[in-house]
């Protein structure tokens, strides 16, 4: 009881334990998980990582036309799991993570507008495959 | 004329952390008929498995059951799997998830600790636990990089690796928390208005807690001397020469001491595993798909997990089949309500430790 006393007035002198937040930024640690991010240059478009996301925060739409891939990613959606960083084949490399957190924006890819997107990534690889089977039938 | 008087609590109520409707009748002040209502927060989350996700990912959903003991989820259900697809995890990687399975407990055990605290009206006791629990929180971040959901478990292996700066900061951290610790303890024991409001509250004997077939810690507070990391070899706690911790009480005061020795024990065993730490990959090759029924269960703060898995070659699995802890000790508390006085229900209820969310699921 003495030492519980002794604490409780030790406490009343001694500074806050938490930090004034909106004015102070909360202390990050160096290790946290956050972001991933994207190299364009040096991925191989195995769709591995699209794949493997567990909430699908990573979609690739592809044209019908020149059949290219284009990468698509939901910070929101992203729950920092960095397994995509770990399905990335040796051979690319393309995917990495930081320790920043997802920040406000006005992204028009995002909200109602990513369901387009999902929508689009199932859709236009089923054509670019049917594509792809008449061309070789013509070819042939 | 009717001699009983009607009380529901809950759905939401004050004293509550999250949704439960208990309904009892009450003679004067003293309960004598209970009615309990879990089901609040159903998310669907079995089903979800079946249909929604891969094997793969499934380990991820299954960590969104519960806030506080995720790593217990992904760890029971990454061991089910690796049974049905014939895995050998290397012996870091168990290491390692034994040390981030007691790390969840530690936080856990800290946050009912003060909400029982909170429950006998002691506010700072409850601010100065949770300012303690902090210490666990950032050593949690450093290792598997998120404060709650680590996501650290993978099917094969665990994600990160540890290094010798980390395990620099383990040791700093739980050293200062192993006093706090014991400075807690001393309040539990000799505080009044901790210790003599909560002996012979809410009492629970060990022929009712076989009879309700309690688990965890509420049931080692009763005597009985059952432990899931003794029974099953499931992570390596018998090469760190764990001792389960009972008590003959059955109270309140009882439960809260057996969850504070189990702090102890838990810094006790991390450390050890520290120690003893083996060098070696920290995830195997996974490859192939799972086929099979497997039976899981791990030891989580709250008593025991279950999972029941069935696959059947794909990559999507058949049956996912989740118990949580507190599923099985609400015929407990129920026994524990009757007869208690209606003042003492919160304390009661919170010395529990429900959640909720993970029983609805």
């Amino acid at each position: 009881m003495l030492k519980a006393a002794f604490n409780a007035l030790k406490n009343l002198f001694s500074t806050p334990a938490t930090i004034d937040y909106p004015f102070e930024k909360s202390p990050k640690n160096k290790e946290a998980r956050g972001l991933i991010l994207f190299e364009e240059p040096k991925c191989i478009w195995c769709l591995k990582c699209e794949d493997v996301c567990p909430p699908g925060a990573i979609r690739f739409t592809q044209d019908r036309e020149s059949f290219d891939y284009t990468y698509h990613y939901n910070p929101y959606l992203c729950i920092y799991c960095s397994e995509c960083v770990r399905a990335c084949p040796d051979s690319a490399v393309a995917l990495s993570q930081c320790n920043e957190l997802s920040p406000p924006t006005d992204d028009k890819n995002m909200n109602d507008n990513w369901f387009k997107i999902e929508k689009e990534a199932e859709e236009s690889k089923i054509a670019v495959k049917e594509l792809k089977k008449i061309k070789k039938e013509e070819s042939s | 004329m009717k001699k009983t008087i009607h009380i529901p609590i809950g759905s939401q109520h004050i004293s509550l952390l999250e949704p439960v409707r208990f309904s009892f009748e009450c003679e004067n002040e003293t309960i004598i008929k209970v009615e309990a209502d879990v089901g609040y927060v159903h998310r669907g989350v079995e089903l979800a498995c079946t249909t929604k996700f891969k094997f793969k990912q499934v380990g991820y959903v299954v960590a969104r059951v519960c806030g506080l003991c995720a790593i217990v989820h992904s760890t029971c259900y990454t061991l089910g799997i690796e049974e049905l697809m014939g895995i050998e995890v290397p012996k870091r990687a168990s290491y390692l998830r034994l040390i981030a399975n007691e790390l969840d407990r530690i936080h856990s055990h800290l946050l009912c600790l003060s909400h029982t605290a909170e429950n006998a009206g002691y506010e700072a006791l409850f601010m100065r636990i949770m300012k303690d629990r902090e210490l666990v929180m950032e050593v949690q971040e450093a290792m598997t990089g998120n404060r709650i959901q680590f996501d650290y478990v993978s099917i094969g292996g665990v994600n990160k690796d540890m290094n010798s700066e980390l395990e620099g900061v383990i040791r700093n951290k739980l050293g200062l928390l192993h006093q706090k610790v014991a400075e807690i303890k001393e309040l539990f024991d000799n505080n009044w208005s901790l210790s003599l409001k909560y002996k012979n509250v809410g009492v629970i004997t060990k022929e009712m807690a076989y009879r309700s077939s309690l688990l965890g810690p509420i049931a080692r507070a009763s005597g009985v001397n059952f432990d899931v990391r003794n029974d099953s070899d499931y992570l390596p706690y018998s090469e760190l020469g764990f001792k389960s911790i009972t008590m003959e009480g059955g109270d309140i005061h009882s439960r809260n001491m057996v969850r504070l020795f189990e702090l102890f024990e838990s810094i006790r065993l991390i450390e050890t595993a520290l120690d003893g730490m083996p060098e070696g990959e920290i995830a195997a090759k996974v490859r192939g798909t799972p086929e099979g029924e497997s039976y899981m269960r791990v030891e989580a703060p709250r008593g025991e997990c279950f999972y029941y898995l069935k696959a059947s070659k794909g990559q999507y699995l058949d049956r996912v089949r989740i118990k949580t802890p507190t599923f099985g000790s609400v015929p407990g508390m129920i026994e524990a309500l009757k007869g208690s006085n209606y003042a003492d229900v919160p304390a009661i209820i919170a010395s529990f430790d429900p959640c909720l969310s993970c029983t609805a699921r």
